[in-house]
C-alpha cells in the first residue's frame, strides 16, 4: 500500500515537471497516510535513482530493462504493469507529459482502470480535479475501481518546493526491478527525435509568442522586443503593419493574413488589436498586452494588460525574467 | 416653287441573268448566314432552360428596351462620344431597314418605296440623313479604334476593320446613287455595289461580334432583370456552373451577344490592379467554350476557357453588370462558376476553407467565439430585442466582433436614443451569409439562411436596420430563396429620413463620400448617405463615384482570402479619395471602413480621417447626451 | 486500406457553461464534430485518396450524433456505424472504449485513427485504451501517416513531441493512432458532399446490444465554473512594479516560466 511515483528523464536528468508530480505524490501520501515510492524507470537508470535518492526520502526502484530504451509504448506497459502488480500500490502518479499520455491508458486498461488524467487540484476523498470544455469547466472525478487509482498531474499544478536532501542514513535502499521483457513485445521502432526545420519560423507549434506592433514606431527598437523575447524563450511575431514595412520577415506575421497561432503565452507589445490581427491570436491560451493606451482593443482580450509606455516596461520585464530564470 | 426632295437613282430593269445571279446570291448570302448562325441559335436554344425565368411583368422589359437598345442610353452614357457615335450607327441601321428590303425588292420590280412619290422621296431622304451620320460615327469609331486605341478595347482587331468599312461602303453607295441619274450605268454599277456590300455582310456578321445586331435586343428583353440576381440551384444535381450542360439559355445568348466593347473591364477593380480577372474574357470564355465543345458537354467549364484563379478575384463589385450595354450579367455567370468550384470541393483554398469551416461550427465569419459579441452587448447595456421596440438592430459580423465596426454601432446607438427610436439587438445572431454566398458555398449559405430565418420568426422581428450593406442585400434578396425576410433598411437610409432632427456638428469638415457597391450599384441608394454625411460639412464626390463608384476590395468574399497580390484596390481607391482634398473619408460600410483604415494608414500622417455617416451623424449630438 | 476513424459529437466552442447537476445544460446548445476527430477524418481521407481502400466512420452517442455522422460522410467517409448511447455520462473511459472496440473487432481494419483528445472532457484516452482492448500497437499525437515502401503492411508516422522536437516511429499495420490538430488543411463540407452522404450506410447499434460489460471505475462526481472567469487584470504601477507582477504571474498561474 503505497503511492508510487513514476519519474521521468528529460535529457538525462528528472524533470522539473516530475518534480511538481512529486509534490503531489507527497500531499497525497500524507492525507491518504500512505508512503511514497518513487520510480526511475529505462535501461541504465542509475544516475537517475541517485538523483531521486537525493531528493526522496523513502522508497526508490529502478525499473531497469534494456529493452526499456528507447522509450516505447508497449516496453513502459508491460513493465510498470509488472511492477505495479508486484507492488500493489493504492495510488500510481505520474506527470502529465506526451510520454505519460501514450502509454499510461494502456498500462490503466490491463489493469482494468482508467487513468485521470491532467489533474490541477486533489482535493479530500481524494478528489482529483480536472479541467473540462477547454478549460471553461472544472470536474471533481473519484475513483470507485477495486484495483489501483493512476492519476498524471498537468505541469505547474503542483509547485515542486526546493527539497531539502534526504539525510544518507535514514535512507531506505534503492531497489532493482527488472521486468520479463521480450523483443518481440515491442512493436514499434521509433527514430530519434529531430527538430523541425530550423529556417523556417513555425509560430503556429510556437509555445511562447513575443508579438509587436506599430507601437514599437521604429525598426531601430525591436532589439529590445528581441531581448524580452530571447529572455522568455519566446518566438518572435508582428502584426501586419510591421511585416509590411519589412521590420520582419511576412512568416512572423500573426493575423487574417499571416499566421494563426494559439501559444501558452502570447504577450502583445504595442499591439492596439485589430480585428485582423485578433482572429490570428484568439486562441492563445493567456493573451498579456503591453499598451499606452487604455481603450485598446486588445485589451478586450487580454488575461493581464499593463498600461504604460511599451519603451520602459520591456526592459524592465526583460530584467525581472532574466531574474526568476536564475 | 416646289421644293422637290431628291432621290437615289434606281436602275430601271434588270435582265434575267441578273435577277437569277442576284437570287443565287441572296440565296448563298443567307444559307452562309444560317450556316454559321445556325448553330449558334442551336446552341442557344439547347442549353438549359433557367429555372427561375418568368416573362412577366412584361412592361419592364418593354421599358428596358426601348431605353437600352432604342434610345442607346447605357452605350451613350458610359463613353458618351463614341456612344453617340454608335447610337448613329445604330439608328442608321433601323432606319435603313425599309430601305435594304426596298433595295433587293427592286430587281424584281416590287421596290415599295416610290423614287418618284412624295412619301418615299421623304423615306430616301430621312434614310440619306442618316447615312451621313452613321458615315461620319463608323469613321470616327474606325480612327478611335486604330489610331487612338483605348485599352479597353484590347487588341486590334482586322474583323472590326471589315465591318466599318462595311459599313461605311453601304452608306457610301446609297449617297453616291442621289447624285446620278436612274438610267446612267454609274446607277446599275452602284446598285451591285451595295448590294454585293450587303450580301457579303451578311454571312460576316456571325462571325464576329456583330452577332450582337441580331442578340443584344434578345438579351436585353430577356434579361433576368434585378442586379446580380444569383439564380437558385435546380435539384439534387445541379451545383452551379460545373460543366457545358449547366449553362442556361441566358448564359448562352449572353456570351454570344458580347461586343468585346471592354467597358466591363475598364471598370474592374481587379483588372485596374493589375489581377488576372478580365470580365470580358469570362464572357468570351463561356462563347469559346459553347463553340468549341457546346451546351450538353460534361467538360468542365473551369479549364482551357475559364480560370479558376481570375474568377476568385471579383469583388462583386457590379460595375461590370451595371452597365454592359448589351445586358451580360456578369455576376450570375461569375459566382455560378464559383459555385460550381465550391459545391464540388473543386476549390482548394486555405483562406477559403477557414471561413467556411469557421460559418459549419461557428456564428461568424471572423471565427471568434460569440461570447465576445455578448461581451460587447452587455458591456455596453444594448437592449435586447423582445419584439416590442420597432426596431431590430442587426450587428452583422463586423458590428459584432469588429472594434471600429462595434464604434459604428455604438455611434449609430446614440443618434437613435437621441431620436428616441426604440431599438433591441437579437440576443444571438449568426453571420447572414454574404461572403460565403458570393463565394458559391450553397451549404453553409442554406444553413445560415434558415437559421437566421427561424430565429427572426421566433423573436417577432418586424423591421431590420444594419450598418452593413452586405448584410442589408443578403437579408432582403438572398435569404428569399429560403424564406420571408422582414424588411431591412440600411442605416443611411433609416439616419436620411431624420435628418431634420439631427443637430449639426460644429466643426464642419470638408468630406468625401465613397458609394459603397452594396449600397450603390446594389440597392441604387446615393442620396440618403450624402444628406447624412452633410450635417458634419461640406461633401464632395470623388472622380469616380455613384454608379462609377470604385470598390475597396472587399466584397465578393475577397476580405477573408488572405492577402491580395500586386497593388491593392484599396490603396488605389484610397488614393482617389485622398485626391480630392477631403479632410474626411466618409463611408456607410464597415468592410470599406476596414479596407480604407490600412490603406489610408499607408499614406502616412496627412491621410484624411475615416469616419462611417453614423459618426458623422453623431457629430452633433449633445456631448452630455444619455448613451 | 481499410480505415476506421472514431469521431464524437462535442458541444460548439462557444457553448454557455449552464450547469444542470452533473452536466452542463444541452437544451440550447449546438454541435459539432470534435475537432482533432475531423483531422483525424482528413488524415484517413487522404491515405484513402492515395493508397485506394474504404473510410469508415465510428461514434458513440446519443441520438443527435447522427448529425455529426452525416457531416463526416459528407466530407467523404464511405460508411458509418453509429453506436446509440443515450448515457454516455454515466461511462468511463474505459467503457466507452470497450464498446467502439466491440464494433471495430469485426471490421479488421488496417488502421484505427481517433483524434488526440475532445474538446469537451480532454481526457485523450480513448484511442490509446482501444488500441490496448484489440491489441493492437499504438502511438499518439501522430501529424503524418506514411505507408512504408516493400510489400509488408509497415507505417510510418510522425509523432509530436515536448518543445518543438518531432520523431519518426515505425510499426507494423494493423495498428491505431491519435492524430494530433494541424498536421493537414480541413477539407470544407460541400453541398455535392452532402447529397452523396444522403445515399451512404448508417449502421445503428444500441450500446445495450454490444455487451461491452464492465462498470465504471472512474467517476465524475461533480462540475462546477473555475474561481477566475476571463477578465482582464491590469497590472498597475510603473514600468518596473508592473513587470515584477506580471513575472509573478507568469510564474504561478500561467505557468510558463
Amino acid at each position: 500500500m503505497s503511492v508510487l511515483l513514476v519519474l521521468e528523464e528529460r535529457d538525462g536528468r528528472i524533470g522539473r515537471i516530475s518534480w511538481e508530480a512529486y509534490a503531489a505524490a507527497q500531499a497525497l501520501g500524507a492525507s491518504a497516510n500512505l508512503p511514497v515510492t518513487t520510480v526511475v524507470i529505462g535501461a541504465n537508470t542509475q544516475a537517475l535513482a541517485a538523483e531521486a535518492r537525493a531528493k526522496h526520502p523513502g522508497k526508490v526502484v529502478r525499473v531497469e530493462h534494456a529493452l526499456l530504451a528507447p522509450y516505447t509504448a508497449d516496453g513502459y506497459t508491460i513493465a510498470l504493469e509488472q511492477l505495479i502488480r508486484a507492488e500493489s500500490p493504492e495510488y500510481v502518479l505520474f506527470p502529465h507529459t506526451y510520454q505519460v499520455r501514450d502509454f499510461a491508458p494502456a498500462l490503466a486498461t490491463r489493469l482494468g482502470e482508467v487513468l485521470i488524467g491532467d489533474v490541477v487540484a486533489i482535493g479530500d476523498g481524494p478528489t482529483f480535479t480536472r479541467q473540462l470544455m477547454q478549460g471553461r469547466l472544472n470536474g471533481a472525478y473519484r475513483h470507485i475501481g477495486s484495483g489501483p487509482c493512476l492519476v498524471s498531474v498537468q505541469a505547474g499544478a503542483f509547485r515542486a518546493e526546493p527539497l531539502a536532501a534526504a539525510p544518507d542514513g535514514d535512507a531506505a535502499p534503492v531497489s532493482v526491478f527488472t521486468p520479463q521483457l521480450e523483443a518481440s513485445q515491442i512493436r514499434t521502432r521509433p527514430g530519434d527525435p529531430f527538430r523541425g526545420a530550423a529556417q523556417t519560423v513555425d509560430l503556429a507549434s510556437a509555445q511562447l509568442i513575443v508579438s509587436v506592433g506599430r507601437g514599437i514606431k521604429e525598426a531601430e527598437n525591436l532589439p529590445m522586443v528581441q531581448e524580452l523575447a530571447n529572455a522568455l524563450g519566446a518566438e518572435l511575431a508582428a502584426s501586419r503593419p510591421i511585416c509590411d514595412n519589412g521590420w520582419l520577415p511576412m512568416e512572423r506575421q500573426v493575423g487574417s493574413s499571416g499566421q494563426s497561432v494559439a501559444p501558452r503565452l502570447y504577450l502583445a507589445v504595442g499591439i492596439s488589436g485589430a480585428i485582423q490581427h485578433l482572429v490570428g491570436m484568439k486562441g492563445s491560451q493567456c493573451i498579456v498586452a503591453i499598451n499606452k493606451d487604455p481603450d485598446a482593443p486588445i485589451f478586450e482580450v487580454a488575461d493581464y494588460g499593463i498600461v504604460g509606455d511599451l519603451f520602459e516596461v520591456v526592459p524592465a520585464l526583460t530584467e525581472a525574467i532574466k531574474a526568476a530564470r536564475q | 416653287m416646289t421644293v422637290v426632295l431628291p432621290s437615289p437613282a434606281e436602275p430601271g430593269h434588270f435582265l434575267l441573268a441578273e435577277k437569277l445571279i442576284f437570287a443565287a446570291l441572296l440565296i448563298a448570302s443567307v444559307a452562309l448566314f444560317w450556316r454559321r448562325f445556325g448553330p449558334v441559335l442551336r446552341r442557344i436554344l439547347e442549353s438549359k432552360k433557367d429555372p427561375d425565368f418568368r416573362l412577366a411583368p412584361v412592361s419592364g422589359r418593354v421599358r428596358d428596351f426601348v431605353w437600352e437598345v432604342m434610345l442607346q442610353a447605357r452605350v451613350i452614357r458610359e463613353r458618351p462620344l463614341p456612344g453617340f457615335a454608335h447610337a448613329l450607327v445604330f439608328w442608321a441601321f433601323c432606319a435603313f431597314a425599309l430601305v435594304t428590303v426596298n433595295h433587293c425588292a427592286v430587281i424584281f420590280g416590287s421596290g415599295f418605296l416610290d423614287p418618284n412619290g412624295i412619301a418615299g422621296r421623304f423615306y430616301f431622304c430621312f434614310a440619306a440623313a442618316f447615312a451621313v451620320a452613321c458615315a461620319a460615327g463608323i469613321l470616327g469609331l474606325f480612327l478611335r479604334r486604330f489610331f487612338v486605341r483605348p485599352r479597353w478595347l484590347g487588341p486590334l482587331s482586322r474583323e472590326s476593320g471589315l465591318i466599318a468599312l462595311l459599313i461605311f461602303l453601304l452608306m457610301v453607295t446609297y449617297l453616291a446613287a442621289f447624285f446620278v441619274s436612274a438610267a446612267s450605268p454609274a446607277a446599275r454599277a452602284l446598285w451591285w455595289a451595295h448590294t454585293l456590300t450587303l450580301l457579303f455582310f451578311l454571312p460576316v456578321i456571325p462571325h464576329t461580334k456583330h452577332l450582337h445586331l441580331v442578340l443584344s435586343p434578345f438579351a436585353v428583353f430577356l434579361s433576368r432583370g434585378g442586379f446580380s440576381r444569383i439564380p437558385p440551384l435546380a435539384g439534387d444535381e445541379d451545383f452551379g456552373l460545373v460543366a457545358g450542360r449547366d449553362l442556361t439559355q441566358l448564359a448562352s445568348l449572353q456570351a454570344y451577344s458580347c461586343v468585346e466593347c471592354g467597358r466591363c473591364t475598364e471598370h474592374c477593380p481587379a483588372s485596374n490592379t493589375g489581377k488576372i480577372l478580365n470580365p470580358k474574357q469570362v464572357v468570351l470564355g463561356l462563347r469559346a467554350y459553347l463553340n468549341e465543345y457546346g451546351p450538353k458537354s460534361e467538360e468542365p467549364l473551369i479549364g482551357r476557357h475559364e480560370s479558376q484563379e481570375a474568377i476568385f478575384k471579383c469583388t462583386t463589385c457590379g460595375a461590370c453588370e451595371y452597365q454592359c450595354p448589351v445586358g451580360i450579367e456578369h455576376l450570375p455567370i461569375i459566382v455560378g462558376l464559383r459555385r460550381g468550384a465550391v459545391n464540388t470541393g473543386e476549390w482548394q483554398d486555405s483562406h477559403g476553407a477557414k471561413l467556411f469551416l469557421a460559418l459549419e461550427r461557428g456564428s461568424n465569419a471572423l471565427g471568434l467565439s460569440a461570447s465576445e459579441r455578448d461581451r460587447f452587448v452587455e458591456k455596453n447595456a444594448l437592449p435586447i430585442y423582445d419584439g416590442t421596440q420597432e426596431y431590430c438592430l442587426w450587428l452583422g459580423c463586423m458590428g459584432g466582433y469588429d472594434p471600429k465596426g462595434r464604434e459604428i454601432i455604438l455611434s449609430l446607438v446614440r443618434v437613435m436614443n437621441h431620436l428616441g427610436v426604440t431599438f433591441g439587438v437579437l440576443r444571438k445572431e449568426k453571420c447572414t451569409g454574404d461572403p460565403v454566398r458570393r463565394l458559391g458555398n450553397d451549404l453553409v449559405f442554406q444553413q445560415l439562411a434558415e437559421s437566421n430565418l427561424e430565429a427572426l420568426k421566433s423573436s417577432n422581428t418586424r423591421k431590420i436596420v444594419s450598418i452593413c450593406p452586405h448584410c442589408v442585400r443578403t437579408i432582403q434578396e438572398d435569404w428569399k430563396e429560403f424564406g420571408a425576410p422582414p424588411p431591412v433598411e440600411h442605416h443611411s437610409e433609416f439616419l436620411a429620413r431624420y435628418a431634420s432632427r439631427l443637430p449639426p456638428a460644429q466643426d464642419r469638415k470638408k468630406i468625401v463620400f465613397h458609394d459603397p457597391c452594396y449600397l450603390g450599384r446594389y440597392r441604387g441608394v446615393y442620396d440618403e448617405p450624402r444628406a447624412v454625411a452633410a450635417l458634419a460639412g461640406q461633401v464632395v464626390d470623388p472622380e469616380r463615384s455613384r454608379e462609377r463608384s470604385f470598390c475597396c476590395g472587399a466584397g465578393g468574399g475577397l476580405a477573408f482570402l488572405g492577402e491580395e497580390t500586386g497593388e491593392r484596390v484599396s490603396h488605389a481607391r484610397a488614393k482617389e479619395l485622398t485626391a480630392t482634398g477631403a479632410q474626411v473619408v466618409g463611408a456607410a460600410c464597415p468592410f470599406c471602413n476596414t479596407m480604407f483604415r490600412d490603406a489610408l494608414a499607408a499614406q502616412g500622417p496627412g491621410a484624411p480621417e475615416l469616419l462611417d455617416i453614423a459618426q458623422l451623424a453623431a457629430q452633433g449630438l449633445p456631448k452630455n447626451d444619455p448613451i | 486500406m481499410k480505415i476506421i476513424v472514431a469521431i464524437k459529437q462535442v458541444p460548439e466552442r462557444d457553448a454557455p457553461m449552464r450547469i444542470a447537476g452533473k452536466w452542463i445544460e444541452e437544451a440550447d446548445l449546438q454541435f459539432a464534430m470534435n475537432e482533432p476527430d475531423a483531422y483525424a477524418l482528413e488524415e484517413a481521407l487522404q491515405l484513402r485518396e492515395k493508397h485506394g481502400g474504404e473510410v469508415a466512420v465510428v461514434s458513440v452517442g446519443p441520438e443527435r450524433a447522427g448529425a455529426t455522422i452525416r457531416e463526416a460522410l459528407a466530407k467523404g467517409a464511405d460508411r458509418a456505424i453509429h453506436i446509440v448511447c443515450e448515457d454516455l455520462a454515466a461511462r468511463d473511459a474505459l467503457g466507452v472504449a470497450r464498446l467502439l472496440a466491440a464494433a471495430i473487432r469485426p471490421e479488421n481494419p488496417d488502421l484505427v485513427l481517433t483524434g488526440l483528445q475532445s474538446e469537451d472532457l480532454g481526457l485523450g484516452q480513448t484511442g490509446v485504451i482501444v488500441a490496448e482492448l484489440l491489441g493492437l500497437p499504438h502511438s499518439t499525437l501522430i501529424l503524418q501517416v506514411e505507408k512504408t515502401g516493400g510489400g509488408e503492411n509497415r507505417i510510418r508516422v510522425k509523432r509530436e513531441l515536448e518543445a518543438g522536437w518531432f520523431q519518426f516511429i515505425e510499426m507494423p499495420t494493423p495498428a491505431a493512432l491519435t492524430i494530433q490538430s494541424g498536421g493537414n488543411k480541413l477539407r470544407y463540407a460541400t453541398l455535392m458532399g452532402i447529397k452523396r452522404a444522403k445515399t451512404k450506410e448508417v449502421r445503428t447499434l444500441a450500446a445495450a446490444e454490444l455487451d461491452a460489460g464492465g462498470e465504471p471505475v472512474v467517476r465524475l462526481e461533480q462540475i462546477s465554473l473555475p474561481k477566475k472567469q476571463k477578465s482582464t487584470q491590469i497590472l498597475p504601477g510603473t514600468g518596473k512594479e508592473a513587470a515584477a507582477a506580471l513575472v509573478e504571474k507568469l510564474k504561478f498561474e500561467v505557468r510558463v516560466l
